[in-house]
């Protein structure tokens, strides 16, 4: 009965074997496990949404002929380890020619030199930390960098909140936790204030109430927590057991609905700066905000918004370069210049660091509101 | 100043905690001598029947939903003990430890796969109001339900002392730690002890997983780390003590709170471990443990 089966082994060995030249792979490092599985699940949708629209019209342009493109979607789960083994495996074992990745800079910065060594251009759509990028050849980001992002809140605090003190707590076992919080420290007291309180914690800590009482004795004007939307409600809540009443502030790690759905009301009045917002104006990303709600019954964060602009960013060097090469891509890439994005207009001056601006986003009854916007 | 008396209930909310875990390992340790690494992950599978009856079961009032997760986690900690510990009972000392970190492992995966990975919280069922007579007497702004986890924390512990010190079973359970091969000769049944021991050890952990998810978070990794906090806290204590295990998980959270509000958030782990290494030096035996001489 069962050796009938065999029979089909061949039609499976044909199967696995059918000719792969005429598809282009692309790579993509994504957490869609592990804590912030959230994330790579807005990777995974608009990763979709490029790879459908691309190949609805044949694909992408090579030269002379018409190449469809296949996404391949490895799970890092938000461990640098695992971004490593990630990186090697498209690179080594499927070829790929480019990838989208990794989404926190911890797993970038662990999955970048192997990309770089082995010479494969990767955009990385969320990792904001400025060593991504730093004295590589091959890798670009979709997204603003640290520096700039934590002079914008540092703005927004002294600016419109006139605020006078701030406190900050953040992760230092993770490069985009520690990068920010130090950012904001130095530029907020450039501009005339003074933190009262920089206390630290380490990834998976969840009990947070020494650090906040110790904050709540210095009494802050704001409390910046420049940490993932997985962590920012509990420290959030904990806060205000305990009587800290600040205005809280927070970067684009908290960008993702799960922020609200942990959070609840307690999210409200919150500020934070991201890259986009829903509510802009520009028609690419109304176009793309409406399918994308459409098809996945979720308005875009800006995690989905960066990795769209990231795989077309890949696909219009791809096209750009005219040949299905690696270094082509990377020249071609590195050559791009006002790529209307989701996310606003990319344009790499020598670096792999686009030059964009920044909105920052209030909470409002479980609602993300755009509440300003702020270019460099 | 006024931020010290909430600072040590910070302390003792956290303490109170790993007291409750740290229970079940210094038990089980003290009967047949197991160290038993899944139990950190039988205090998260407390944390999330919790979360299960709370949500699926919102109209149980907290006095019966506590008690009944309670008792479920208690019958998958009496499971792990009758399928996977028991036949290893005369085997070779490793591996049985292996076992109960492979039992771990499996508990995680499965809780990650039927649950999900993500940080969940226990929708809180305890008041969040601050106590008004601590805040006008003491300027100390706790919420009821951190005071309240703190004292049904206490109350169980002083449960579990009656039982242990004053009923039938638990003279039999102290017989068993005495000497486990000659006390089942004099009638007592060793494998029922055995079973009590695992059911109030999980069900202590249960109870511990459910705060734990009120004023915390809880997901299925949270038991790792978790648990070595108060395996720690029950080695200090002096493992196999039940008043060690209390003691020591309290000066543990004592003294990682304390390090955070007076020195830095940075040493906490480094200042805290370093210290109890000293400590260890000191009393090889935990503070209540009492020296074992091995006769060779």
């Amino acid at each position: 009965m069962r050796l009938r089966y065999l029979a089909l082994l061949p039609l499976l060995v044909l199967a696995a074997c059918k000719p792969t030249a005429q598809e282009l792979k692309i790579g993509v490092s994504a957490p869609t496990t592990g804590s912030i599985s959230a994330t790579g699940q807005s990777a995974k949708n608009a990763i979709a949404l490029v790879q459908d629209e691309i190949n609805a019209g044949g694909g992408v342009k090579v030269g002379d002929k018409q190449v469809k493109v296949r996404f391949i979607i490895e799970d890092d789960e938000d461990k640098p380890e695992s971004a490593a083994t990630v990186f090697q495996k498209l690179i080594n074992q499927d070829k790929v020619l480019a990838i989208v990745g990794s989404y926190t800079s911890k797993c970038s910065n662990a999955g970048a030199p192997i990309a770089e060594a082995a010479g494969i251009p990767v955009v990385s759509p969320w990792s904001t930390n400025p060593n991504v990028t730093k004295g590589r050849k091959f890798i670009f980001r979709a997204c603003f960098i640290d520096p700039f992002q934590g002079k914008v809140v540092a703005q927004f605090a002294t600016g419109k909140l006139k605020a006078k003190t701030a406190a900050v707590v953040y992760d230092v076992a993770s490069d985009y936790n520690k990068g920010i919080a130090e950012v904001f420290r130095d530029e907020f007291t450039k501009m005339g204030g003074k933190i009262v309180g920089f206390e630290t914690y380490n990834t998976k800590d969840t009990d947070f109430s020494a650090q906040l009482t110790k904050i709540k004795g210095s009494n802050p004007d704001v409390l910046f927590l420049p940490n993932y939307f997985n962590e920012v409600p509990l420290q959030l809540q904990q806060a205000r057991k305990l009587g800290l009443n600040a205005v809280v502030l927070g970067a684009d790690g908290w960008d993702n609905p799960e922020l609200v759905k942990l959070g609840g009301k307690v999210m409200d009045g919150a500020y934070f700066s991201n890259h986009y917002s829903p509510d802009v104006d520009a028609p690419v990303a109304k176009t793309f905000i409406a399918k994308y709600t459409t098809r996945f019954g979720i308005v875009p964060d800006a995690a989905a918004a960066l990795t769209y602009d990231s795989a077309n960013l890949i696909l219009k060097a791809v096209a750009t370069a005219g040949k299905a090469d690696s270094k082509a891509i990377r020249d071609a890439l590195a050559a791009t210049t006002g790529f209307p994005g989701v996310t606003g207009s990319i344009t790499y001056g020598g670096s792999g660091d686009p030059v964009k601006g920044a909105v920052v986003i209030k909470v409002e009854n479980g609602k993300f509101v755009f509440d300003s916007a702020v270019n460099p | 100043m006024d931020t010290i008396i909430q600072q040590l209930f910070n302390a003792a909310q956290l303490g109170a905690v790993y007291a409750l875990i740290a229970l079940g390992y210094s038990m089980v340790y003290g009967i047949i001598r197991l160290i038993n690494f899944a139990h950190g992950d039988i205090f998260m599978v407390g944390g999330f029947v919790g979360l299960l009856l709370t949500t699926r079961l919102g109209w149980l009032p907290f006095y019966l939903l506590m008690p009944l997760a309670m008792i479920l986690t208690a019958l998958a900690g009496v499971a792990v003990e009758r399928v996977a510990y028991r036949r290893l009972r005369n085997a070779q000392r490793m591996s049985v430890v292996i076992t109960t970190l492979g039992v771990g492992i499996f508990l995680e995966n499965f809780v990650r796969l039927t649950v999900g990975p993500e940080t969940r919280q226990i929708p809180a069922r305890l008041p969040s109001a601050p106590v008004h007579w601590l805040q006008q007497n003491l300027g100390a702004f706790v919420t009821w339900d951190k005071l309240l986890i703190i004292l049904i924390s206490l109350a169980l512990m002083a449960i579990l002392w009656l039982v242990v010190n004053r009923t039938l079973i638990g003279t039999a359970m102290r017989a068993v730690a005495d000497n486990k091969d000659v006390v089942p000769l004099m009638g007592v049944n060793l494998n029922l002890i055995i079973t009590v021991t695992f059911a109030i050890g999980s069900a202590l952990a249960a109870a511990g997983g459910i705060f734990y998810g009120q004023a915390y978070s809880i997901d299925p990794y949270m038991g790792i780390d978790l648990g070595w906090k108060a395996f720690i806290a029950a080695v200090i204590g002096g493992i196999g003590s039940i008043e060690g295990a209390v003691l020591g998980s309290f000066l543990l959270a004592g003294v990682e709170v304390i390090t955070v509000a007076y020195l830095s958030s940075n040493l906490k782990n480094g200042i805290a471990f370093g210290l109890l290494i000293l400590l260890l030096l000191v009393w090889p035996w935990g503070i209540m443990g009492k020296p074992t001489l091995k006769k060779v």
